[in-house]
């Protein structure tokens, strides 16, 4: 079968994760030159792709509940905000006013997805219940539901304006917080939280790729494309969209125990609307209901501040009179990609990558 | 009881000045399925407009004022036309998240333009009578809160009479009927679509006033006084007018109410609701009354075929 990589004899090969060699070769590629990459990037850059990496691991959550089973979320933001809570409260030191326990990461980073699937399943019955318009309604309910928690129960998050410190990177009893000795190489905290990212993106990226391959995934499509139709079939609705949103808080509640560990402290005022409605940009501009679509997202989103620093350092003198601050050109754009990615291009980033790897792939033919 | 009429009054004052923002909501929606996010920022650039002009180019405030409802009109119809006009026939979703992005954008810009120091508007109501307000039977009465209430109560008698008499409100309900059967009887969809977006900027910028105006202030927080007419949408259901009457009344007197006896309330039981619950009551109302009937307490119910 050389030479006709797309020729497949059986069906296991063409479902398999990587179905051609070249994709093979491109993702070893990709991941090599990561972990090369890591050792030679400012702390500033690192930053940002360990943050790129996490943020893709929310957004695939996302993905799974809105973009695979077709249920509307605007609430993800606060499932990310309960897995940065409960890893604080269960890793972090405490004081006389705030709880910690100083627990180990083994512990708070499977809670700090758990906790967030619960309360994702207690959603569930009204996901069964509504659906469309009335849903994201609902879940934009929630968001405001939860910041005047977040806001209020000081002893866990610190309350509104002053926040908390996050956990502490201990594992198996072993201290993270001001890097580790290997011999005479020195580890930066920052650097093991890089590959700890990475080897959660890693297994985050093959579960929600299997879940596709699966009969799960396949119920979710259902579901998504007429969930009336899927009742008819024998899909049960109630279990498939429960597990979806359980399913996608697990992966936001992870993400976000991680996601807050760089900067070391986490405020009620950053899970707002419009973190949530962040990740809703990300799926939708990468490509809601494809694998690579919130990869691409979370990437572009991640590095843009970094780009759009950079790109402000050409015109020294220019940035002063500029009459936005940086972060709110970053708003800016972010909002009319929003909106230009829906009315030009709605398979978002994917779509733009599918048009030209199937043009380069038939090149010199269009078709 | 004084309190209880103080409350109440505050809480119908309230309603009236979510139901302005509703009623927008609502036109849109029927009109064109789609639920416009951009509306509570539309709010805030009308009342923007009056400041600027008010304040800071010294207009006359009534002419400021016309001039802000006519402009934030404007701009809500070009919003359509622009952004929304090409997304017809799209799913529901996508065109809802597409008025978060004009949301955020409007909202940008004007924060930007606000900055951190809350602006005036500069009307001369609060010169008014004491204060701007006026004492009968023990209630305080504020001259601008009697305003929202006139304003939306007027605005809903004219919206009836238009919808009913004039060939154009004909036209609108026919278009919510069914677009394409309206486009075959010679109805130009668009301008209505056009039109409809523009009452809706005027009755944002009306509400935007009536939010900010007075001692209350423009600052970047004020449009989440005008989001909350999204839960009062959501309760009375979003295809219904009257609907978003009584939702928005339901939102403004429990508003009113918890601002007045959550104290008292936790002084009796030795629960703590925490700062800010009134902001929070509209949407668990809003949570009880979506899981006990899905389409809201107005709005018609959705016949689905497969």
């Amino acid at each position: 079968m050389k030479g006709r990589p797309k020729l497949y004899t059986d069906y296991q090969k063409e479902m398999a994760i990587f179905n051609t060699a070249t994709q093979k070769v491109w993702a070893l590629v990709g991941l090599v030159s990561l972990i090369i990459s890591s050792f030679f990037f400012s702390q500033y850059w690192m930053y940002l792709i360990t943050t790129a990496l996490l943020v893709s691991v929310a957004a695939w959550g996302l993905n799974i509940v809105s973009g695979f089973a077709g249920q509307i979320s605007l609430a993800h933001g606060v499932f990310i905000g309960i897995g940065a809570y409960v890893s604080s409260v269960l890793g972090g030191v405490g004081s006389s006013y705030i709880r910690g326990y100083e627990l180990d990461m083994l512990i708070w980073l499977p809670l700090a997805g758990i906790v967030p699937a619960l309360v994702g399943l207690m959603i569930a019955p009204l996901a069964v219940r509504l659906k469309g318009l009335n849903l994201g309604l609902v879940t934009l309910g929630l968001v405001y539901i939860a910041s005047f928690i977040f806001s209020n129960w000081k002893s866990v998050t610190g309350g509104a304006g002053v926040g908390r410190k996050t956990a502490q990177l201990k594992i198996f009893g072993i201290n993270f917080n001001d890097g580790l000795h290997l011999g005479s190489y020195h580890i930066e905290k920052n650097q093991f939280i890089f590959f700890l990212s990475l080897l959660l993106f890693l297994l985050a990226g093959a579960g929600v790729k299997n879940l596709m391959r699966s009969k799960i995934g396949r119920a979710y499509a259902a579901i998504r494309d007429r969930d009336i139709a899927a009742e008819a079939i024998g899909i049960n609705l109630y279990r498939f969209k429960a597990s979806a949103f359980a399913l996608s808080s697990f992966y936001a509640g992870v993400a976000g125990s991680l996601l807050f560990l760089m900067s070391g402290g986490v405020a009620p005022s950053q899970f707002g609307l419009v973190y949530s409605v962040t990740f809703i940009a990300i799926v939708i501009i990468g490509g809601a209901g494809t694998i690579l679509g919130p990869l691409f997202g979370a990437v572009f989103f991640s590095l843009m501040p970094g780009a759009i620093k950079y790109f402000l350092s050409f015109f020294e003198g220019f940035g002063e009179q500029l009459p936005l601050h940086p972060t709110q050109i970053e708003r800016l754009i972010f909002s009319l990609l929003l909106i230009g990615f829906l009315i030009f291009e709605p398979r978002g980033l994917w779509g733009i990558w599918f048009r030209l790897r199937n043009y380069f792939k038939a090149w010199p033919f269009s078709y | 009881m004084t309190i209880f009429l103080q409350a109440s009054f505050e809480g119908i004052a309230l309603g009236a000045v979510y139901s302005l923002v509703a009623i927008g909501f609502v036109l849109i929606y029927k009109a064109m399925d789609v639920l416009s996010f951009a509306q509570p920022a539309m709010a805030v650039v009308g009342a923007g407009i009056i400041s600027a002009l008010a304040v800071d180019k010294g207009v006359p405030f009534w002419i400021a004022f016309v001039i802000a409802l006519i402009a934030t009109g404007l701009l809500s119809a070009l919003l359509e036309r622009v952004f929304l006009r090409p997304m017809i026939g799209q799913p529901v979703f996508s065109v809802a998240i597409l008025t978060i992005g004009l949301d955020i954008l409007l909202r940008t810009v004007l924060d930007d333009w606000i900055g951190l120091a809350p602006r005036f508007m500069g009307d001369p109501i609060v010169s008014w009578g004491e204060m701007g307000a006026k004492e009968v039977g023990g209630v305080i009465i504020k001259f601008q809160q009697m305003g929202a209430l006139i304003t939306a109560i007027t605005a809903v008698l004219f919206l009836g009479y238009f919808f009913k008499v004039s060939k154009y409100g004909l036209a609108m309900r026919a278009t919510s009927f069914d677009q394409e059967a309206s486009l075959a009887q010679g109805i130009n969809v668009g301008r209505i679509f056009s039109l409809v977006w523009f009452i809706a900027g005027i009755l944002a910028a009306f509400a935007g006033f009536f939010i900010t105006g007075g001692f209350n202030l423009l600052t970047q927080t004020s449009f989440i006084s005008a989001l909350r007419a999204l839960p009062a949408v959501v309760i009375g259901g979003l295809d219904s007018i009257p609907g978003a009457i009584v939702g928005s009344l339901i939102i403004g007197l429990t508003q009113g109410y918890v601002a007045y006896y959550q104290f008292p309330f936790e002084k009796i039981t030795g629960l703590t609701l925490g700062s800010g619950f009134s902001l929070l009551a509209p949407y668990l109302i809003m949570f009880v009354i979506l899981i006990i009937k899905p389409n809201g307490l107005f709005g018609t119910e959705e016949v689905e075929r497969v």
